[in-house]
């Protein structure tokens, strides 16, 4: 939240007066390297380490309008070299709100205490000018840098007067950082939040913490003078946190590294803070969503009084996915609007009248459609979960990313997408599946609720492989894709992004990627493409070597589809919790036509695997006369496992990739027959 | 190189209308070039009507809107329907560049036609710029200056560089809509030469090139993959050269592909006139000149420079041991940043600066090799080369390149082994070509890329244009060897020893010398997960990480559980148990001419001993191809209770006309039959 403190020009003065003074008191003041530093080849915790923070210290002082910062960084391999290449922005408005970097003072220290001051003027790099902004970077390197080398450097961030913003502490990064250090020395001023409400008072200071528990984390006040209270004093001191951690198939967890997140607030309470935050929040979605005349005539075409609620509500959203959802092509500028004779876009009947917009406006002109229909509807705000996670500690809308309806239908709240077009009716986006955000409720207020999961049955692709295998090994037959579910939205709104010859092309490589190497895939149709209640259907014409060849034997992939799979959980080590996107259902069914001079010699046996009540994976293999039909299911009911489970899920995997490759062996069928 | 005299009037600035398009550096080094089709970033610029602040659209964008668009692939984004420029120089060399053009969007995936972007910098004002658009309805729209916003080149591998662009996002920019800027715009001073990109990713309807100069003045073009085409001559108002219905390039799914820039056609004017500093005058020996004079003032000694040289070489008698102490302490002590400002994208900080700072970009670590070689008695040059191969057209004399390396000249009597890279100049003269920037690459040899390659060997007035060689491919190998046991429930267990040599071993050695431990233990991991579902890699050894003249050799020791596939009383082995050789291709028509890469050579030799009460029943039939440019051998051996599975590829060549392709897919075949090909072992 950004603040803008009421005071009179003679304050502004005295503050400007501090600002010059005090950047030259601290100058240079440097950290004299210990032995150990200089000497030290490697961080035990992380093992060949490019890099690692010796200390890194942030010091916020409110009354100055400054931030000081200072690095002390060690260079351990040839790739840590590159943070001797420093970038800092800033950023200049004509409505205030500016950042100047300022007193640049950097070196470096060669292990055996040789110290090479930074003497160059750094660059000033344009990173955008545009109407009434500009924003820079204060570009420098520091000089002879080698493996073993310690660089430090430190900089003053000044905010233009007038203006304040809390600190934001990321204290985890992507290197380790032995000692960390941050202060903030917070205005006692009244200051006046800036948003598009208008400004509020604060009256006082709020934090989000993340930090592990030996965080040093504390407030004083110094003693008083005067009138004045005394200084508030916020310090954290933190030593040897790892590097923030990334791992394949890590929960969306961005959002969780060690942190301490300030903001001037005008409530006592986070409480507080969400019930007129919510409120605000709500009054603003009520008069966008009306509904409006032009909305009410338009859902009266709609339905007839006879319709039961969901007969009224599967009309209305089946009307609202006709529109052009520009989230997905190409928001219109305010020139073409105009042109267009439209004006601003205040509520629900302008999303109408022009049969397109934005995915929250489509959601919430959903909700506006089914009010105006009789029934109950809010909006919901939900965090992505696709990059991040949901946090009420931390009092913020803005993690806060899209919007989603909840209809009440015979006394049950329903949830449902309208801003995803092609998210089939009463379904969710996978990113919006399990994932905590604020309701609208009756009487204007709000609540956090939590989104319902989705079935593995819902989020399914069925595929289907009918080949015929010559002597040689090659086949020629059809694929069959059928995707419900996430899936299915995924093809679908990647044909909304772009059209269909390159959806017809995504389809084709990613079924390429799927099949043998150097196999020839078609798309021969595709299938319910828009109708997303349906599931999405593609046929594919194949051609192409899968089997090989020992002589005698052809080797034949038992589940084509999963010929080229690499194994999901190659690493033995882990050290977060395992997440998948959403839980899925894959059924595989791929019959082979063998020539009539070949026979089975072996197939893959049956097998039923479990992964306790969560998981199940089936694969079977039946011969009829000249025809081999392999069936795979594998159904994934999940989609967080703790980090203990993983050398017991990591088991499971490895098991049911090793039953994949098992392939059917075909002979000769003279030779067969002989034996 | 056809020269025509000047003959119009005295152009004057009002009339002048033109643009430049700014080479610019990929490797961080000498600017290179973007044609405008590949990047819709790049250009323009020009001195607007009066009526372009207006809310409709000038009439050359109606006329061009209104040209009747030919029949495309349906994977065309966009077309071209004019592309405009006209170049004036001034009497004082000064010269001015004019663009129009206008696109037309054919469906969404051209949608980024409609954000336009301008290169400049302090050298390459824009004197003025336009954006207009029609929507698909018909509606036209004017952009106004406001509108538009000036960004900073977002360039990694650049610290520091003062080109912006102007950028604009046209409005209604969907299919069926068109696009149209026109500017006007300052060129760099310091060039004669101007080139004409005519051909890009999307389709040109028209484009045309305009010549305008001074009286007194000469020019001369020359054309790379275009016959030369005559220009019209305008009578006074200058030289016109028109192009229709140029196809667009896109290999953007093409597998093997050269880089597009290699193939794209263009056409380069070199003039020269009263007052003009040093001119190219469309020889390579002219733009090597050129070059020269920018390049010789910053290769002067400093002390501190010149101790550190002697350090180096102190006790060293030898050629080659002294050239490789210089260079490779260029190669690894000097960190790569480039810093550049105007004419600072195509010359070199001072030599002194370079290494008082230990860094600098690609041209800073050749002046600096050149420079600290100078010391030790021992001449250096610089070659100018684009780290595409075939973008250096021998028949398109130019500065159109985007990186530079060093020519160490060798004593005239001197022979080594050790020495790879060596060109013979016309002079008779002999150079070790080398890359100081290219931290992977062994002295003595020349990262892949760049070989077969053309560059300029800046020599002043025996400035050239010279091939680099092709290696043997035994200079770039791979050679694997395991040993491993396999038991009857399928696991195999064994050592296994990867030995690396070259630019196949850049990666690992990236990797191992810069990645941390769990960095290289995933590396390791997605490498085997390729070959293997269940695996454990254990006691993993690397050595010669960073001695690039001895093969980097990793080791461990590896179980793979459930290797073997049981199936009934039967086994089945994969006997090429590691490694990925197969090119990939596809099963398309092909008209691109084909890029192997590199050349090179890799060895598999595998052991596996078979399990207790078990027999071979079969191996895989030997294998043996031999298709000129490449050979591929392998064959499976029983001795006793083990297979022994050898194979050997060798590439000779790097880049094969297209119609070599059924070879290509040939060979792939193959290598992808033989990669799994099994031996099947049966109970006893």
């Amino acid at each position: 939240m950004n603040c803008t403190l009421r005071r009179t020009l003679a304050s502004c003065l005295s503050f400007l007066c501090l600002v010059v003074l005090a950047p030259r008191a601290r100058a240079d003041q440097w950290t004299a390297p210990t032995p150990e530093e200089l000497s030290m080849a490697s961080q035990a915790q992380v093992p060949g380490a490019a890099a690692v923070y010796l200390f890194k210290e942030e010091v916020t002082d409110d009354k100055l309008h400054m931030w000081s910062k200072y690095v002390r960084l060690k260079v351990l391999t040839e790739a840590g070299k590159e943070f001797a290449n420093v970038e800092l922005k800033q950023y200049s408005s004509s409505e205030h709100g500016g950042y100047t970097v300022s007193d640049i003072a950097g070196r470096t220290i060669h292990p055996d205490g040789t110290i090479i001051p930074f003497t160059g003027k750094p660059f000033d790099k344009l990173i955008e000018k545009g109407q009434g902004f500009k924003e820079q970077a204060k570009v420098f390197t520091l000089p002879d840098v080698e493996v073993g080398s310690i660089i430090e450097y430190r900089y003053q961030l000044r905010y233009d007067d007038m203006y304040f913003i809390a600190p934001d502490w990321y204290v985890q990064s992507d290197l380790f950082t032995r000692k960390a250090h941050y202060v903030w020395r917070p205005t006692n001023k009244t200051l006046v939040t800036s948003d598009d409400q208008g400004g509020q008072l604060t009256s006082g200071i709020a934090w989000m913490p993340i930090l592990p528990k030996d965080a040093d984390f504390k407030q004083t006040r110094m003693p008083a003078t005067g009138q004045d209270e005394g200084q508030l004093v916020m310090e954290l001191n933190m030593h040897d946190v790892p590097a923030a951690p990334n791992e394949e198939y890590m929960p969306p967890i961005q959002s969780l590294t060690y942190r301490v997140l300030f903001y001037y607030t005008p409530y006592r309470s986070g409480e507080e803070f969400w019930k007129n935050e919510g409120k605000r929040w709500a009054k603003n979605r009520e008069k966008f969503i009306g509904p409006g005349s032009q909305v009410k005539g338009a859902v009266a075409e709609l339905v007839t009084a006879g319709d039961t609620p969901e007969q009224k509500l599967r009309k209305i959203y089946a009307a609202v996915m006709t529109l052009d959802n520009t989230s997905y092509d190409r928001a219109r500028s305010a020139a073409e609007e105009k042109s267009q004779g439209l004006g601003e876009v205040k509520t629900t009947d302008d999303i109408w009248a022009r049969k397109r917009g934005g995915d929250d406006q489509i959601a919430e002109l959903f909700v506006a459609m089914a009010r105006a229909a009789g029934l109950k509807a809010y909006v919901m705000a939900v965090t992505d979960r696709d990059h991040n996670l949901f946090l009420p500690a931390y009092n913020s809308l803005s993690q806060l990313d899209d919007d989603i309806a909840i209809v009440n239908i015979d006394g049950m709240d329903q949830f449902f997408d309208p801003g995803q077009r092609y998210c089939p009716y009463g379904q969710l986006a996978w990113k919006h599946t399990l994932v905590q955000g604020l309701r609208e409720v009756d009487g204007g207020g709000t609540t956090f609720a939590t989104t319902p999961p989705e079935s593995y049955k819902d989020q399914r692709i069925d595929r289907i492989a009918d080949l015929t295998l010559d002597e040689h090994g090659e086949a020629t037959g059809s694929v069959t894709m059928k995707y419900q579910g996430a899936p299915a939205l995924r093809w679908r709104q990647t044909f909304l992004r772009g059209d269909e010859t390159s959806l017809k092309r995504d389809l084709q490589t990613s079924m390429e990627r799927l099949m043998p190497t150097g196999m020839d895939v078609k798309v021969a149709s595709i299938q319910q493409l828009q109708e997303y209640e349906q599931p999405l259907e593609v046929h594919f014409e194949v051609n192409g070597q899968i089997a090989s060849s020992t002589g005698k034997r052809l080797l034949v992939p038992a589940d084509i589809f999963e010929v080229n799979a690499k194994p999901t959980f190659p690493h033995e080590k882990r050290e977060l919790p395992v997440y998948f996107d959403y839980t899925s259902s894959t059924l595989d069914a791929v019959r082979v036509h063998y020539p009539a001079s070949m026979a089975v010699e072996s197939a893959p046996a049956t097998q039923q695997l479990p992964y306790q009540k969560t998981a199940m994976y089936t694969l079977q293999s039946e011969t009829a006369q000249n025809a081999v039909t392999v069936r795979r299911s594998f159904l994934m009911g999940d989609i967080v496992f703790p980090k203990e489970e993983y050398p017991d899920l990591r088991a499971f995997y490895t098991k049911m990739e090793t039953k994949d490759q098992e392939p059917v062996v075909l002979k000769i069928a003279t030779q067969a027959a002989s034996q | 190189m056809r020269h025509v005299e000047a003959k119009q009037d005295q152009v004057s600035q009002d009339q002048a209308t033109s643009l430049s398009t700014r080479p610019r550096g990929r490797a961080g080094g000498l600017p290179g070039w973007i044609p405008g089709a590949f990047c819709a970033a790049l250009l323009l610029g020009f001195a607007l009507p009066a009526t372009a602040k207006t809310d409709s659209v000038p009439d050359w964008v109606r006329t061009a809107a209104a040209e009747t668009v030919p029949h495309y692939a349906p994977e065309t984004n966009a077309v071209v329907l004019l592309d405009e420029t006209t170049y004036t120089v001034a009497p004082d060399g000064q010269a001015v560049e004019h663009r129009r053009h206008v696109v037309k969007i054919l469906r969404p995936q051209g949608r980024n036609e409609a954000t336009i972007r301008v290169g400049f910098d302090k050298d390459t004002k824009i004197l003025s710029m336009g954006v207009w658009s029609i929507g698909a309805d018909g509606h036209e729209y004017a952009m106004k200056d406001k509108d538009m916003s000036d960004e900073g080149y977002d360039d990694g591998g650049i610290a520091f560089e003062d080109d912006r662009y102007r950028v604009a996002h046209a409005p209604a920019g969907d299919p069926g809509s068109v696009i149209a800027y026109e500017y006007e715009q300052r060129n760099r001073p310091f060039l004669t030469e101007k080139t004409w990109f005519f051909q890009g990713e999307l389709p040109r309807l028209n484009t045309s090139f305009t010549l305008q100069l001074p009286p007194g003045y000469t020019y001369g073009t020359v054309w790379a993959h275009h016959e030369p085409a005559q220009a019209a001559d305008l009578e006074g108002h200058g030289w016109r050269w028109e192009m229709k219905e140029v196809p667009g390039i896109d290999l953007q799914r093409v597998p093997l592909s050269p880089a597009p820039e290699s193939l794209a056609s263009r056409m380069t004017v070199h003039y020269a006139g009263p007052g003009l500093p040093a001119s190219t005058d469309g020889t390579w020996k002219s733009v090597g000149q050129w070059y020269d004079a920018l390049f010789r003032p910053r290769i002067v000694a400093t002390p501190e420079l010149t101790a550190k040289a002697q350090e180096l070489t102190a006790g060293k008698s030898d050629f080659f041991e002294k050239t490789q102490a210089i260079a490779e302490f260029v190669q690894k002590q000097v960190r790569y940043v480039a810093i550049e400002v105007g004419i600072g994208g195509y010359q070199p900080h001072a030599a002194g600066d370079i290494f008082h700072n230990r860094y600098g970009d690609c041209k800073d670590k050749a002046a600096l090799v050149a420079t600290m070689l100078s010391t030790v008695g021992i001449h250096a040059a610089a070659v100018v080369v684009d780290s595409d191969r075939g973008v250096v057209n021998p028949d398109a004399p130019s500065i159109v390149s985007d990186h530079v390396i060093t020519a160490i000249e060798v004593p005239k009597d001197y022979h080594s082994l050790r020495l790879h890279s060596v060109v013979t100049a016309q002079t008779g003269r002999q150079y070790l070509i080398f890359d100081p920037t290219w931290d992977q690459t062994p002295f003595g040899q020349l990262e892949h890329e760049l070989q077969g390659s053309y560059g300029i060997l800046v020599e002043g007035a025996d400035s050239q244009l010279i091939q680099l060689p092709l290696l043997d491919p035994a200079l770039n190998f791979i050679h694997r060897t395991a040993m491993f046991q396999l038991d009857a429930d399928g696991v195999l267990k064994g050592t296994v020893t990867e030995k690396r040599f070259g630019d196949v071993s850049e990666t690992r050695r990236e990797v191992y010398a810069k990645g941390d431990a769990k960095e290289q233990t995933e590396f390791l991991d997605h490498s085997l997960e390729n070959d293997f579902t269940a695996f454990t890699a254990t006691g993993v050894k690397v050595e010669n990480v960073d001695s690039l003249n001895q093969d980097f050799t990793l080791s461990y020791s590896l179980s793979a559980a459930r290797y073997a596939k049981a199936m009934g009383p039967l086994l089945m082995v994969r006997t090429r148990v590691l490694g990925d050789l197969e090119p990939r291709t596809d099963r398309k028509p092909r008209t691109a001419p084909i890029n192997l890469d590199e050349t090179m050579q890799a060895v598999d030799d595998y052991t596996i001993e078979i399990p207790d009460g078990y027999s071979v029943d079969e191996v895989p039939d030997p294998v043996k191809i031999d298709v000129g440019f490449a050979e591929y051998q392998s064959a499976v051996q029983v001795e006793g209770n083990k297979l022994h599975y050898l194979r050997t590829y060798t590439v000779r060549e790097v880049t094969l006309p297209a119609d070599r392709y059924a070879d290509v897919q040939k060979l792939a075949g193959t290598i992808a039959a033989d990669e799994e090909s099994s031996a099947v072992l049966k109970k006893k």
